[in-house]
């Protein structure tokens, strides 16, 4: 058994796709439509193209216990997921030039430096940097 | 302030008070970062931090949840995969991250792994 791919709610698949490739650079890997305008949509790292994807994963649009959790999240400031930096700072600095809101600015945590931010699809993500 | 962030304040107070033990730890991981090539061992880091091997190696797997050896080890054998699909030759691999013994390397890179190296090698990296 492997994993191969992890998924996040988005309540716009659109939206979604343009900020993770636009801002994070994501890059998109595998797009296939499956009805009612949704989308089987995966990305991968840029940094890490051969490495697990992230399925944009569209339920808080249509089912909604998954719109609940997911707001409930977002309101508690809770991260969905967490991604790996080399750099926090550097990260911080560069997404907030191109407009990225960050409800944590770069703090040290022990052996982690880490950040969050609001992906405009409705979850908080962490970037985490291992000292 | 939301919960997230009393709670990362609660955790930082709770569990990462005492700098001393987290600059050491951190001094020893960015030590292994700098140096995973050369041969390594306890004893070393424990002079290179000038704290006890033994209570090094608990204050180490207490903040990174590994010892220092599997840290080692981890770290060699993502660099090894980096140089295989550089190019170089599973020996060359080896060697060139520290390992010693070719049979020792082509174990940990399987349990690691999942796949030997040289299955790795015609994986396409995967």
């Amino acid at each position: 058994m492997k994993i191969k791919l992890v998924s996040i709610p988005v309540d716009n698949q659109d939206k979604a796709l343009e900020f993770y490739t636009e801002k994070l650079n994501f890059v998109k890997k595998i797009d296939i439509p499956v009805g009612d305008g949704n989308r089987w949509l995966t990305l991968v790292a840029g940094e890490e193209q051969d490495g697990p994807e992230l399925l944009l994963e569209p339920s808080p649009k249509d089912f909604e216990p998954a719109r609940t959790y997911q707001k409930a999240l977002f309101d508690a400031g809770l991260p969905y997921t967490q991604f790996d930096v080399a750099d926090v700072e550097k990260e911080y600095e560069r997404l907030t030039k191109l407009g990225v809101v960050f409800s944590v600015k770069p703090m040290e945590m022990g052996t982690s430096k880490l950040a969050v931010f609001d992906d405009t699809c409705g979850n908080h993500i962490q970037i985490v940097e291992i000292l | 302030m939301n919960l997230y962030k009393k709670e990362i304040l609660r955790i930082k107070d709770d569990c990462y008070s005492n700098q001393w033990q987290l600059d050491t730890v951190i001094g020893l991981r960015n030590y292994i970062n700098n140096n995973f090539k050369e041969n390594l061992n306890l004893d070393l880091f424990s002079r290179i931090r000038f704290v006890s091997k033994y209570h090094l190696l608990r204050l180490f797997k207490r903040y990174y949840g590994q010892t220092p050896n599997q840290y080692l080890i981890d770290k060699r054998i993502e660099k090894a995969k980096v140089y295989i699909k550089n190019g170089l030759s599973i020996s060359e691999a080896c060697y060139e991250v520290g390992f010693e013994s070719l049979s020792s390397f082509s174990t940990l890179f399987k349990r690691k792994t999942g796949f030997s190296p040289r299955a790795y090698q015609k994986s396409n990296f995967r």
